[in-house]
């Protein structure tokens, strides 16, 4: 312990003895480590299994019913119509499933009717949307069916905004111009990336404010405000809302959870046997185009990919490996200035691993120097690329488990930087470095 | 104490060989005060660094203690300098940013003293060398002969049983210079066998053995017993 203390002491009076080489030194690896845990921070929360425990059981089923004939058309659209969602909710396979759209709105207390409506996002799905993405009740519970109507559950930090409390179950909200019974409060829960939405690009997205029953959103002829596709030439408003269950409308999002193998390749039958049997009722004239996409691999299926961020982190790891280089470079002149103390040392009767031991407490300082630095430098990086894609603002947190994985990292630098110079000065011939 | 049987060493560059030492054999007995003299590059230096196990040769043996040093690992060699081996260099070699104390405390640091025996070694040697009451200062706050005696205490803090001085008074002048030869004399009549290169005839003639080395061959003048007999003694 006492040679731990003394190690580090040295380590802090060899800043004092060369203040500006090693700042320099510790200012270049914070700068690349610095760039380097922005892009990474990103690129972590962009390609993170979210539901580690279940995504393999996460499917999205998509057919290629459009009433439209087209030969070519083999690529099934993105959304669903409410027909398809029927359809393939028929099944009885999956173990959870849930169609769903985003939209938006404005919702204000009932009671208050000097106060502006406030614009909330909204997410229109049913019951089991909160099974198959674990989404944690602070208060109440979600809907008893997938035939709710006018009950709204409310995320806890809407419930703040809108009551100044949580605990609303049973209270009432005004959203546009029909009155809501609030039957649950969300606890505290972000999804990132939010894989769910990724056909609408809104992977790093935050999570609605309310949350409403499918059903009632086609009783009011409530639009997704992301993804709507028709294939009737009528006007689209006055058509969806008479015809929104009916029609030719593409607007919606499905999920299944299929916990075993033996269930995917049921429920691929499934979709086989009901493509077959629509296309013998003529409402599947295009070729046959079923998927089943696993969550985890529905980036790439919807070519949602951000590509500007994967070569951020190309370029920051280059700008990483320019960094250490460098940082080696002025490392090597501060242990070699150092090379004289080094031999000293030995001839005192300091072994090599003896010494080691002193550049291991060296470079653990440096380790939590550049940490400190990497990661205001991080933080900055960040906020400037928060700003040249706003897309990415959610996913500027560290967890705890990323937290040590930086200190992890800044001390294998600081290590890699030091490395060869402390080879170098340690292990030089004695005989020269004293008389 | 000291045997050296045949020992060479040759410095090789790309071009050339420099043969430093050659064919050198050496007896020095434990209490011993021997100077090294000659000219320079007459590999003074490089028998001193061989015998503190700071260089290594490349043929005939060396023996501390009837134990060969040859095939030594780092951690052994160093454990038999930190344990056995005094330095005393003639730019002392201090570290300037250590006080006093903790510049004699390294090789005790090293040796793996506890807190309260490291500073019982540094107070005895602080005042044998006279410096107890700067223990605190930083060296360039002294002179070079006290500069120097704080390292001939930091050679003896250790209690080594060989103190190898290069050069000690080099950077003294003669005032300084003989206070630190008394230094050494006190300390070899405790026992402590001293090897010491110097330029100086006095300090030469004030040890009780002159070896003279001339072009890498050892010329023993004084008190020189042929290591054969020695062997056979």
């Amino acid at each position: 312990m006492d040679n731990l203390l003394h190690a580090f002491a040295l380590a802090l009076r060899n800043i004092k003895r060369a203040p500006v080489p090693y700042m320099l030194t510790v200012l270049i690896l914070s700068l690349g480590l610095g760039m380097f845990f922005s892009n990474a921070t990103l690129y972590y929360w962009l390609n993170h299994d979210p539901l580690p425990h279940k995504s393999q059981t996460l499917f999205y089923p998509q057919i290629n019913a459009t009433l439209q004939p087209c030969d070519s058309c083999t690529e099934p659209l993105r959304a669903l119509s409410y027909q398809d969602v029927q359809k393939l909710s028929s099944s009885g396979i999956p173990s959870a499933q849930a169609a769903m759209f985003q939209s938006a709105g404005y919702a204000r207390l009932p009671e208050n009717t000097q106060q502006s409506p406030t614009p909330v996002a909204l997410r229109i799905t049913q019951r089991d949307f909160f099974t198959l993405f674990d989404v944690p009740f602070l208060h109440g519970d979600r809907w008893a069916d997938n035939s709710a109507r006018r009950e709204l559950i409310l995320s806890k930090a809407s419930a703040e905004r809108f009551f100044g409390r949580t605990n609303v179950v049973g209270e009432a909200l005004q959203l546009g111009n029909e009155l809501y019974t609030i039957t649950g409060v969300l606890d505290t829960w972000t999804m990132l990336p939010r894989l769910y939405d990724v056909a609408n690009g809104l992977n790093s997205a935050q999570s609605a404010d309310i949350y409403l029953p499918w059903e009632t959103a086609y009783d009011l002829g409530i639009k997704s405000n992301t993804t709507t596709m028709s294939r009737d030439s009528r006007n689209y408003s006055e058509n969806f809302a008479v015809n929104g269950r009916e029609g030719d409308f593409f607007q919606a999002q499905f999920w299944v959870q299929l916990d075993t193998a033996d269930q995917v390749s049921a429920y691929q039958q499934f979709m086989q046997q009901l493509v077959q049997s629509e296309k013998e009722a003529g409402r599947h004239p295009r070729p046959e185009g079923n998927r089943l996409t696993n969550i985890l691999d529905i980036t790439e299926h919807f070519n949602a990919r951000n590509r500007q961020l994967d070569a951020f982190a190309l370029v920051s790891l280059l700008f990483l490996l320019v960094c250490l280089f460098n940082a080696s470079h002025l490392s090597l002149n501060r242990y070699l200035a150092s090379q004289y103390e080094f031999g000293l040392r030995r001839a005192l009767g300091a072994s090599r691993g003896r010494l080691q031991q002193l550049i291991l407490a060296d470079v653990t300082v440096n380790a939590f120097i550049a940490l400190l630095l990497s990661l205001t430098v991080a933080m900055v990086a960040m906020a400037l690329i928060n700003h040249l894609l706003p897309a990415t603002r959610n996913l500027t947190s560290w967890s705890p488990a990323m937290l040590v994985a930086m200190a992890a990292t800044a001390l294998a630098a600081s290590y890699i930087v030091s490395l060869y110079p402390a080879i170098r000065a340690s292990f030089g011939s004695l005989n020269r470095q004293l008389k | 104490m000291i045997t050296l049987t045949h020992l060479s060493k040759i410095f090789r560059t790309e071009l050339i060989e420099t043969h430093a030492l050659r064919d050198v054999n050496l007896q020095v007995n434990e209490g011993e005060f021997a100077a090294l003299t000659g000219p320079s590059g007459s590999g003074k230096s490089t028998l001193l660094n061989i015998l503190g196990t700071l260089e290594g040769f490349d043929s005939g043996d060396y023996l501390l203690d009837g134990k060969s040093v040859k095939g030594l690992s780092d951690s052994a060699l160093s454990k038999l300098r930190n344990e056995k081996i005094g330095f005393i260099f003639q730019s002392f070699n201090l570290i300037k940013d250590f006080s006093i104390f903790d510049n004699i405390e390294l090789p005790l640091r090293y040796r793996g003293l506890k807190a309260a025996a490291r500073k019982q070694r540094i107070e005895q040697a602080l005042e044998l060398v006279g410096l107890h009451a700067r223990r605190d200062y930083l060296p360039g706050q002294l002179s070079g002969g006290q500069q120097q005696r704080v390292a001939i205490a930091r050679a003896i803090a250790g209690e080594p049983r060989i103190l190898l001085a290069d050069e000690p008074t080099g950077n003294l002048d003669s005032l300084m210079a003989r206070q630190v030869m008394e230094l050494l004399e006190q300390i070899n009549q405790r026992g402590c066998t001293i090897l010491m290169v110097t330029h100086d005839p006095d300090q030469a003639r004030r040890a009780g053995r002159h070896i003279q080395i001339i072009d890498g061959q050892l010329h023993d003048s004084t008190l020189y017993q042929p290591l054969a007999a020695v062997q056979g003694a």
